[in-house]
């Protein structure tokens, strides 16, 4: 019919197993061959189920009645099984470690082609390509467990090319790596895309990364309703959107645009006046964390050097940095993991390494990178019962606590099957219900949907201002930063190199500043309500919401 | 109606392989007590060529990708755990972890797990030699009969702590069985022939079992006991938790669940 369609989906609806509810409803859409497609959708819509129905993973493994018709390069998906579409399809999940299986990156590029019993010679000769074509030729001989996030994804996409398949699916590959990486991994995507001809399907949530790399967006509603139209128009009326997008409509231009330049050109006429230089309070509370000349040093390595800083209550801090500046060290010092080579922390006058039981809950709570580590029981009612009993609280006070949150969580569900921003909220409250006088989070936005983040964001806030406790955020998030922190914390190779208010540390740097920023600069305001409240306060009259 | 593929389970024609092989396996075993010459190097071919053979009509056969997954992640566990103990006087780590898989996901894969990971381990503990292949007959039985052990009772579903008695017993049986089985293979000839307690080529079977049973005690009960001690210990301690996380899994893999493809969602014709 003259179309080059590779994905067709013809009015797919699907109902897995043990549930009534349908996940879809009547979708259709075609994916042409070399288009690179977005998918969003709220977490639990069915982002991932939509990808795994690509490859005929759900069903054939999962279970479930699908309806409809799903062919990829005129094959139907119900006649073939996952396997006989393995030549076909590349898929690349959310973390690379879980799919490897050997130890080096050559092993991993080649097992593939093993297992489909491809020659000596072609395998030789793909892999060659494999490593010159995504940039991994220095790296043959090293064992996978050593590279960093961003070069074990492109490994793992660089094992699933090596079969030529025509159609790359990844389900957020992404969310576990920090900005750089996530940006090293989506240029070689955007590449791909146009020097092969490659049909790529992606699904993300943090937008203003993959945003500009998208030919189309698949949106899919909570409702199970989904639609595929171009960036700028899904945009328009997206729940889901970057910042950018979110200023746009509040500003009630006439178009989203989908990068900070183009949106810059359509507000010159909002920037022409003199912004008020606005007031950058700092935090009156008491001091709650001194830090006097800490240093750390891991064998050879020095980690901190001679850092001094001053943590007071009622204050949201971010600590950002490069991965390896000295973050992590930092904030297992402050917790107490470890004693510090040299210097000193005193929060509340006592050494946190000396803290134990109850003292400890009541004093410091910490929230690693990976929260369901704090999660050892088989059920949201039985974590919340181990809490009440550790923390002294009366029955279900946890549990009221995690409902103030999210309402909607079912105290029977088993933890590791609550989605990302479930599990940060029974996470945080195990945690806040003994309301810690410092409470530290390494990199808590990993993996987190805007709405999981704006839960998250409330959450913070209310704790930090309404009971005037000391938060501590690690994070390369700077909108993050932009929405929560007042003062930011920036370390290089183990030194302080900035430390101030966050509107001073954002916007002296144009790397770090936050795409509100960067749009309205030289305004210094760094959120939509920032903007909003400014360019009012400015003009003298409110905009029409 | 179509579903998704089940957890493993032995084909007719793999049945009928496994119970020629074992019949071989369990005549290598038992052989000193019906014969005169001596067959034990016979047997030595004879059971790893039968190992060979079983493991290869398994892989012919359609085995699941999820199943095999299952397999080799537990294989792996188990590989682990062998050299945890110390390899001598039966304190043996990896019985319960067998038994308990077993347990969840049912005889065939069980006896395949036995097979895989007594062969995986012993790479890792240099562990390999002629018995090799009787250990890994003996442990892929234990892995069958802790599949097979019933699950309901009376109409009731065995669960919680019934269950944990069902599997301490069988795990002290299991320990005895495999200390048994060892003792076999090995008391022909590590004896030499004018012991008391030496295998007779030929003599009485009631002559030689007694002789036998004295050689067990005197020997390797002191390997069987804490063998039995260790394994019920570890189901004592872990069954619950470890019961609990493989039938999350197991449904989690969706055995056997139903797929349906419809023209149309709504109506169904």
């Amino acid at each position: 019919m003259g179309c080059v369609c590779m994905i067709t989906f013809n009015n797919v609806s699907l109902i897995y197993p043990h549930s009534l509810q349908t996940v879809f409803e009547d979708l259709s859409f075609t994916i042409e061959e070399g288009e690179m497609v977005l998918v969003i959708g709220a977490t639990g819509s069915g982002k991932s189920s939509l990808l795994r129905l690509i490859n005929g993973l759900v069903p054939h493994h999962t279970g479930g009645i699908l309806a409809g018709d799903i062919t990829v390069d005129g094959i139907s998906t119900s006649l073939t099984k996952p396997g006989g579409l393995a030549h076909l399809i590349g898929i690349v999940g959310q973390n690379p470690a879980h799919g490897f299986v050997t130890d080096t990156v050559e092993e991993e590029l080649v097992f593939g082609m093993e297992a489909l019993n491809f020659a000596p010679d072609v395998m030789r000769k793909r892999v060659e390509e494999i490593l010159d074509l995504l940039s991994l030729a220095q790296l043959r001989s090293r064992s996978i467990a050593t590279l960093s996030g961003g070069e074990q994804q492109r490994v793992a996409i660089g094992s699933a090319l090596v079969m030529h398949p025509k159609v790359l699916v990844l389900d957020e590959p992404t969310s576990a790596l920090d900005p750089i990486a996530a940006e090293e991994v989506l240029s070689i995507l955007h590449r791909l895309v146009h020097d092969l001809g490659l049909t790529v399907v992606i699904s993300e949530h943090k937008l203003e990364r993959v945003i500009g790399f998208a030919d189309r967006i698949i949106a899919i509603s909570a409702e199970g309703k989904a639609e595929i139209d171009i960036p700028e128009e899904i945009l328009k009326k997206s729940p889901i959107a970057p910042p950018i997008v979110h200023l746009a409509r509040a500003l009630n231009l006439d178009s989203v645009g989908t990068s900070v330049r183009e949106v810059r050109r359509m507000t010159t006429h909002l920037r022409d006046f003199t912004p008020l230089v606005a007031q950058s309070e700092s935090a009156t509370g008491e001091s709650v964390v001194e830090i006097e000349k800490i240093s750390h040093i891991y064998g050879e390595k020095l980690a901190l050097r001679e850092v001094s800083l001053n943590f007071k209550s009622g204050e949201i801090t971010a600590v950002m940095g490069r991965n390896g500046a000295g973050k992590s060290t930092l904030f297992k010092s402050i917790v107490g993991f470890h004693k510090a080579t040299g210097g000193k922390i005193r929060i509340l006058g006592q050494d946190p390494t000396e803290l134990k039981g109850r003292q400890r809950l009541s004093t410091i709570g910490f929230i690693p990178q990976e929260p369901s580590d704090l999660l050892i029981h088989s059920s949201v009612s039985k974590e919340c019962a181990a809490s009440d009993h550790d923390n002294a609280l009366e029955e279900g006070s946890t549990f009221a606590f995690l409902t103030r949150m999210t309402p909607t969580v079912n105290p029977e569900a088993h933890p590791r099957d609550l989605s990302e921003g479930q599990r940060l909220s029974l996470v945080l409250a195990l945690i806040l219900c003994s309301a810690p006088d410092v409470l530290v989070m390494d990199e808590p936005t990993r993996g987190l949907d805007y709405q999981a983040k704006s839960l998250l964001v409330d959450t913070l806030v209310s704790y930090s201002r309404n009971l005037g406790k000391c938060v501590l955020i690690a994070t390369h998030d700077v909108e993050l930063v932009a929405e929560v922190a007042d003062r930011v914390v920036f370390l290089a190779d183990g030194d302080v190199v900035a430390d101030g208010p966050t509107l001073d540390v954002l916007l002296s740097s144009p790397a770090f500043a936050p795409q509100v920023a960067k749009v309205m600069s030289p305004a210094p305001w760094l959120t939509v309500t920032d903007a909003l409240r400014g360019i009012a306060e400015a003009t003298g009259k409110d905009l029409p919401s | 109606m179509k579903s998704t593929a089940d957890v493993y389970r032995l084909s007719r024609q793999s049945k009928v392989v496994l119970s020629f092989t074992s019949a071989i396996a369990l005549a290598g075993f038992a052989w000193p007590f019906f014969y005169a010459g001596n067959l034990h190097w016979i047997f030595v071919v004879a059971i790893a060529a039968s190992a060979f053979l079983l493991v290869s009509e398994i892989g012919i056969g359609s085995i699941d990708a999820k199943s095999i997954a299952l397999l080799g992640v537990m294989s792996a566990f188990i590989t682990l755990l062998r050299p945890l103990g110390a390899g001598a006087a039966g304190l043996e780590p990896i019985w319960f972890a067998l038994i308990i898989a077993a347990r969840v996901f049912g005889p065939s894969w069980g006896f395949l797990l036995g097979v895989t990971s007594m062969t995986t381990s012993a790479l890792l503990t240099g562990g390999v030699g002629p018995w090799l292949a009787y250990q890994v007959f003996a442990a892929g039985w234990i892995g069958l009969l802790a599949g097979a052990l019933p699950h309901k009772f009376g109409g009731r579903l065995i669960r919680g702590s019934t269950e944990k008695a069902l599997l301490i017993v069988f795990g002290i049986f299991a320990s005895f069985a495999f200390g048994i089985l060892m003792d076999l293979q090995f008391w022909p000839w590590v004896l030499g022939s004018n012991t008391q307690l030496s295998y007779i080529p030929g003599g009485e079977l009631s002559e030689n079992l007694s002789r036998f049973t004295t050689f067990h005690f005197a020997s390797s009960m002191a390997w069987d006991i804490p063998r039995a001690i260790l394994t019920s210990t570890l189901i004592v301690l872990t069954a619950t938790p470890f019961l609990r996380a493989l039938r999350r899994t197991y449904f989690k893999a969706a055995f056997l669940t139903p797929i349906e493809f419809r023209s149309a969602l709504h109506n169904k014709s």
